[in-house]
């Protein structure tokens, strides 16, 4: 797929900017603070109605401006689609593709696909098992649209359920009845059906994706290391079925009720999955170097390009956002080797030394200057 | 009058200024019979003390009509429920209103819903089917489960199917509803 053009509107610090790409390789090009990663953040968003950096839309619209929009002419085999987010300082965000606007988020998943590298990224690593559970859950959603719903379902019965064990545990210290254990048990089954859904769909895509990653990272580290991915959910998966699942899960919730009625918080659920990386055996978290950690990282990288475009059928957008000075030239070799110009890919940066010659040479630059950009 | 007219749900500040100028421009005579009439409305209109709809008298129309099968009772989250089920007239039974769905966030429980009288009703009288139309939401299915566990002791219990929109393409339906309906899919008679 090809991002031909790309319309800011009153989006971040940007007033009123179209883009036209005209190569398969853009640099963005400018100091530090002028757009270049608002740039990234808005195709981010196009691809997975997500931003890893703003938690509220009031952020993305331009200050004192009540809506930003973001608007977008995408190649891909079948034809041409025009793609549009208006986000709300104040409100809910609508989407439309081809002029018309969709009644529910969900169809607009999945018609544009980017994989993003930023120089965050290695908290993938280094970070909480919650950085780990939303890098997986971004990807998911980019491959399988249908689980953004399963998500945001599993996420309001988990709400749903810690509010009744707060009541619950409310009532009981200050001597009232307690709301009913029938409505618990109703609250339990919904946890486990819904969770159950997540955790598979979440062992599936990391069996896909571990081989590729260790393909490519034994390719960066020239054979010497040799990279794990094991999926942790906090609910055992022993076998793939929904129904031995979800025994499990409520197995599980009945060992852990005592301490959930304490808490007053679920503790059972893919809320508190992990995916455990390992290199040579030791846990990258801990005593992975900052070389490791890169190479690691990379490697995920790549192997969500692939997975993504085997999935897809078609290339999907890359996003470097500064991330390619931080690479030596190995790294950077075996990066742009894989790119070439299958993958159209927007690379941001506050100087071009560390470009090949002849990269620059196949590359459109683009200058950007506090919310304006320049050929 | 405008911030007044914006609480209405629906009702933005400028929909809110329309209402406001227009109402403005109306004669006194009229003016005063709209607002006599939502006066009225709030004072006469209280619920039917059988199935929680919207009633001006003690016990509702639906209730009162011999012509209607009351051994069938169709339980729904809000009269709102009941105006668009009547609409299309292919309901002959009694309804029941819960009055909201389970949502322990905002502090509802099964006992402030109308669940309590829904159970003493049915155990009471001759009810041969209970109905569950709630949409299914999270807080829906909750629940449906939860009123399904306390009446079927008393009688036998369904509820509507969900699934594809008449008129609507298979190949244009969205993957979550294909699944639902393909759920709750059913012999061909």
């Amino acid at each position: 797929m090809y991002l031909k053009t790309l319309h800011l509107r009153q989006f971040r610090n940007y007033r009123e900017q179209q883009i036209a790409f005209s190569a398969p390789k853009t640099i963005l090009l400018g100091d530090n603070a002028q757009g270049k990663s608002n740039l990234l953040e808005a195709v981010e968003l196009l691809a997975t109605l997500r931003s890893h950096r703003a938690l509220r839309d009031r952020e993305l619209v331009l200050e004192g401006e009540p809506i930003g929009q973001i608007t977008a002419t995408l190649e891909r085999e079948t034809g041409t689609v025009d793609l549009a987010v208006l986000l709300r300082s104040n409100g809910r965000r609508t989407v439309s593709l081809n002029g018309e606007t969709l009644r529910r988020q969900l169809d607009f998943l999945g018609v544009m696909n980017a994989v993003q590298f930023s120089s965050l990224d290695l908290d993938l690593v280094r970070g909480g098992p919650g950085e780990r559970r939303s890098w997986l859950d971004t990807l998911l959603i980019q491959l399988e649209p249908v689980y953004a719903y399963i998500l945001q379902q599993y996420n309001t019965v988990l709400r749903q359920r810690n509010a009744l064990l707060k009541q619950r545990r409310r009532s009981e210290e200050v001597g009232e009845t307690p709301p009913d254990l029938e409505q618990l048990a109703i609250w339990d089954a919904q946890l486990a059906a819904i969770g159950s859904r997540v955790i598979r769909r979440r062992a599936r895509v990391l069996d896909r994706l571990a081989p590729l990653a260790q393909t490519w990272h034994q390719a960066i580290s020239s054979s010497t290391e040799q990279l794990e991915i094991c999926y942790a959910p906090n609910v055992q998966l022993e076998q793939d079925d929904p129904s031995v699942v979800q025994q499990t899960f409520l197995d599980k919730l009945a060992q852990r009720s005592i301490a959930e009625q304490h808490q007053g918080t679920t503790l059972v659920g893919p809320h508190r999955d992990e995916v455990e990386f390992t290199i040579n055996q030791t846990p990258a978290r801990q005593y992975g170097s900052q070389g490791q950690q890169r190479t690691l990282v990379l490697a995920l990288k790549l192997a969500e390009l692939k997975l993504i475009e085997s999935v897809v059928g078609e290339p999907p957008l890359l996003l470097l956002d500064d991330v390619l000075a931080e690479l030596d030239l190995n790294r950077q070799n075996k990066l742009l080797e894989t790119i070439q110009d299958r993958f159209q890919t927007l690379i941001t940066t506050t100087h071009l030394g560390s470009f090949d010659a002849q990269w620059l040479k196949s590359s459109q630059i683009l200058t950007v200057r506090s919310g304006h950009i320049e050929e | 009058m405008i911030e007044q007219l914006q609480r209405l749900p629906g009702v933005g500040p400028k929909t809110a200024q329309r209402l406001a100028l227009h109402i403005l421009k109306r004669s006194e005579s009229e003016v005063q019979a709209l607002a006599q009439a939502i006066l009225e409305a709030k004072q006469q209109v209280g619920l039917c003390s059988v199935c929680f709809h919207l009633s001006a008298e003690p016990v509702c129309e639906i209730c009162r009509s011999p012509n209607r099968d009351s051994h069938t009772i169709c339980v729904v989250a809000d009269s709102r429920d009941v105006i668009a089920l009547e609409k299309t007239r292919e309901y002959r039974g009694k309804y029941h209103v819960l009055g909201g769905l389970i949502s322990p966030m905002d502090g509802i429980g099964p006992d402030q819903l109308n669940i309590g009288q829904l159970v003493r009703r049915v155990s009471k009288q001759d009810t041969k089917e209970v109905i569950l139309a709630i949409s299914p939401s999270v807080e829906g299915e909750t629940t449906t489960l939860y009123i399904g566990q306390l009446v079927k002791p008393f009688t036998k219990v369904t509820r509507i199917a969900f699934g594809l929109p008449m008129g609507g393409d298979l190949e244009y339906a969205d993957e979550v509803t294909l699944a639902r309906a393909l759920e709750g899919r059913r012999e061909l008679d």
